[in-house]
């Protein structure tokens, strides 16, 4: 699609909402650029998200995955500055329609929280008041946040349930009374309560069943297509950003790892992490029983080490990564890409042999692999591969 | 029009519906509270009470004053007068029954009171925390060690002065209200701790954070999602309350900062010391109020022990 029939493409989608006032039809949905986040700790300060862009687009979905404490969450509250009190955006740009979040106050923030982008929490348990009947729960951000009645607020909250697939006569059940999937189809349905460009889901499927995740996972899928939605979902679990995104950002310790379309990423990974991450992963075409786990730990975020910082984890690392973080370099394929293997936009795959040699499965064909491991170790920064050809 | 009409209909139908899912849930809990015998002990005992609070002159007719003593000076319990009568020859019954509308309305009045501070001091020092919750639970602490009885030694005379003697405010005279005033004051330092302390814990919730990413204001916030949540605790605490500030009045009064003019349980009690009941063995005299304090304080401290294992969930294990 050409650049001009993506923006008028974009101006037809954004026609049926009221935009803020300062919002620029053309700019991109949600534009982040340089982000970092850092919490002021009794020991010091701990820079939790250091430089972290991406781009959503209309009606787009974008995954954000890495290991527990590597940002995800963190990035996602920082968009509209839900962090606890002790974090802080210390720098960046959070650009919505053009407009930049992160400079606003706290006070102007709030026409754009819920209305524009809202939150699908994890654990729909904890994140519904006990005492309060589901129905009103979800009228709560239509009478705060649109100010209208509460009599009017409840009748399209039961709307609202009836969308996500709850039976209108269950909105006068107490949050306990509702099942797991039912309870989590009530976060969407609040999260949906003012008509948002963007929904995160924070773990939405964490602590359901197989079964229930998939359903929850198909009525996001279908919203989206419904409502216009633009999601950013942070998991966990790869299949799921494999199953219903169109973009994948792999984050390792605060910063972006690998980012680009889910089809590209999940086929041909580049960064070392991204593909231990998948190797971590079980495979249901292969017969292996175990499988690779990552060695080590995150460094501790308060005192990084300098360079790259899976360097201390990664089977490739070499002299230059531990002295010098890696630019992010956007491929040809249209993957960004952080480490030293890739130094310019052509540089071919580089997949590291397995570790564990259980019955590995085969990796894809259209990969470059079987890379002479210690010749790429010994390598100098200027050419880090012997495979790099321009 | 008919649509309009339909809708009308709907709203109506589910108002009902409402009322009936509320009064299924009144029903669970008053069914829950049938079990615990304890509990509806002190409810009988306490409906007893407030029928004499609210219509005395019904039972035992006319307050009987000074001018109107029906019997002898010091009589010993007989028909006539079942429970005997005072140094003035008035019905000991007709004292004790007339003396439960002040205990009671005292009572009531010094719980409201505390209840409403301790509330909003322990719900507001909760949820903000930091330098607020500093100050306020400082505060707090120094009514905590405030002394009852020298706090209504200083400050009857002046409340005496700033409002003139022998006034009223909304009915209820001032040296009453002194005594409502100083049961307020000095108890509900503890109920602002427990409220304080429970809301601590609430505000961790997700969905305290949820509510705060919808844009919700701090007073939304304590309104809707925190007040609701200590609401057992709160109802609990006033029954609790309720008791003790009975209690309390009592001693104000028998120690001489009552008033004089409204015969509450702890001024009879002041006169029967006064009068030496005790000295010539009149013990009715004494024991009737005595006993009447007694039950009232174990039926409110029962049942507030009852809603309390029904209300609080950390409790409700049998269930």
């Amino acid at each position: 699609m050409s650049a001009e029939a993506d923006a008028l493409a974009r101006i037809v989608r954004r026609a049926g909402r009221t935009l803020p006032k300062l919002a620029d039809p053309s700019a991109p949905l949600l534009q982040v650029t340089d982000l970092s986040v850092r919490f002021t700790l009794a020991q010091g300060h701990l820079t939790a998200v250091d430089g972290v862009s991406f781009r959503l687009d209309d009606g787009e979905a974008l995954g954000i995955a890495g290991e527990s404490g590597c940002g995800k969450t963190t990035t996602a509250l920082s968009l509209l500055q839900l962090l606890p009190s002790n974090g802080r955006i210390r720098s960046g740009r959070v650009e919505l329609y053009g407009i930049d979040l992160a400079q606003k106050s706290e006070a102007a923030l709030a026409r754009y929280r819920w209305r524009e982008i809202s939150i699908v929490f994890q654990g729909a348990m904890n994140a519904l008041n006990p005492v309060i009947r589901v129905r009103d729960q979800i009228a709560e951000p239509i009478v705060i946040r649109l100010g209208v009645s509460e009599e009017s607020a409840r009748r399209r909250a039961l709307e609202l349930l009836d969308l996500v697939g709850i039976p209108t006569q269950r909105g006068g059940a107490y949050p306990h009374e509702l099942s797991g999937g039912m309870r989590q189809r009530a976060m969407i349905a609040m999260a949906l309560a003012c008509n948002p460009a963007i929904v995160i889901g924070d773990e939405p499927t964490t602590a359901l069943d197989v079964m229930v995740q998939a359903q929850i996972l198909a009525l996001l899928e279908s919203l989206r297509w419904e409502l216009g939605l633009s999601l950013i979902l942070i998991t966990h679990d790869l299949s799921v950003i494999a199953e219903t995104c169109d973009k994948v950002l792999i984050m390792y310790a605060g910063r972006v790892a690998e980012e680009g379309p889910v089809s590209r990423v999940f086929t041909a990974p580049r960064h070392p992490y991204t593909q231990a991450l998948l190797r971590a992963f079980p495979n249901i075409r292969a017969d292996r029983r175990t499988l690779d786990v990552i060695p080590g730990n995150l460094p501790d975020l308060r005192d990084p080490p300098p360079g790259c910082r899976f360097a201390p984890r990664c089977t490739f690392a070499m002299d230059v990564c531990r002295v010098v973080t890696p630019p992010e370099v956007t491929m040809a394929d249209g993957v960004r890409v952080a480490c030293h293997l890739y130094p310019t936009p052509d540089a071919a795959v580089v997949e590291a042999p397995p570790i564990a040699q259980v019955g590995a499965d085969a990796p894809d064909d259209d990969v470059d692999l079987s890379a002479d491991n210690s010749n790429l170790r010994d390598a100098d920064d200027d050419t880090p591969a012997d495979e790099v050809q321009p | 029009m008919t649509g309009e009409v339909a809708a009308q209909v709907f709203t109506r139908r589910a108002r009902g519906e409402r009322w009936r899912i509320r009064a299924r849930q009144l029903r669970g809990i008053l069914r829950q509270f049938a079990r615990q015998r304890s509990g509806v002990l002190g409810v009988l005992i306490i409906a007893l009470f407030t029928i004499c609070a609210l219509v005395p002159d019904l039972l035992v007719g006319p307050f009987e004053s000074v001018t109107r003593a029906s019997g002898e000076k010091f009589d010993s319990p007989s028909p006539t007068h079942i429970l005997g009568t005072d140094e003035l020859g008035r019905d000991v019954l007709n004292l004790v029954v007339h003396g439960a509308r002040i205990s009671m309305a005292i009572g009531l009045m010094a719980t409201i009171i505390t209840v409403a501070i301790g509330a909003v001091i322990g719900i507001v020092a909760g949820f903000n925390g930091g330098r607020l919750d500093t100050i306020l639970m400082r505060i707090t602490d120094f009514f905590l060690i405030l002394p009852t009885f020298v706090l209504a030694l200083v400050l009857a005379p002046v409340l005496r002065e700033l409002l003139g003697e022998g006034s009223e405010f909304f009915g209820i005279r001032v040296t009453l209200l002194v005594i409502i005033v100083v049961i307020g004051i000095t108890s509900w330092a503890s109920t602002a701790r427990i409220i304080r302390s429970q809301t601590l814990s609430i505000r961790e919730r997700a969905y305290i954070d949820r509510a705060r990413a919808i844009g919700a204001s701090s007073g939304h916030i304590m309104r809707r999602h925190i007040l609701p949540n200590v609401l057992s605790l709160i109802v609990a605490n006033t029954v609790l309350v309720f008791a003790g500030s009975v209690l309390t009045e009592t001693t104000l009064s028998f120690v001489g900062l009552g008033d004089q003019l409204a015969p509450s349980w702890g001024q009879i009690l002041a006169f029967a010391q006064s009068s030496g009941a005790p000295g010539i063995g009149a013990w009715w005299y004494t024991a009737s109020p005595g006993i009447a304090i007694v039950l009232v304080v174990l039926s409110f401290t029962l049942v507030g022990h009852a809603l309390d294992s029904i209300l609080n969930p950390k409790l409700a294990g049998r269930r």
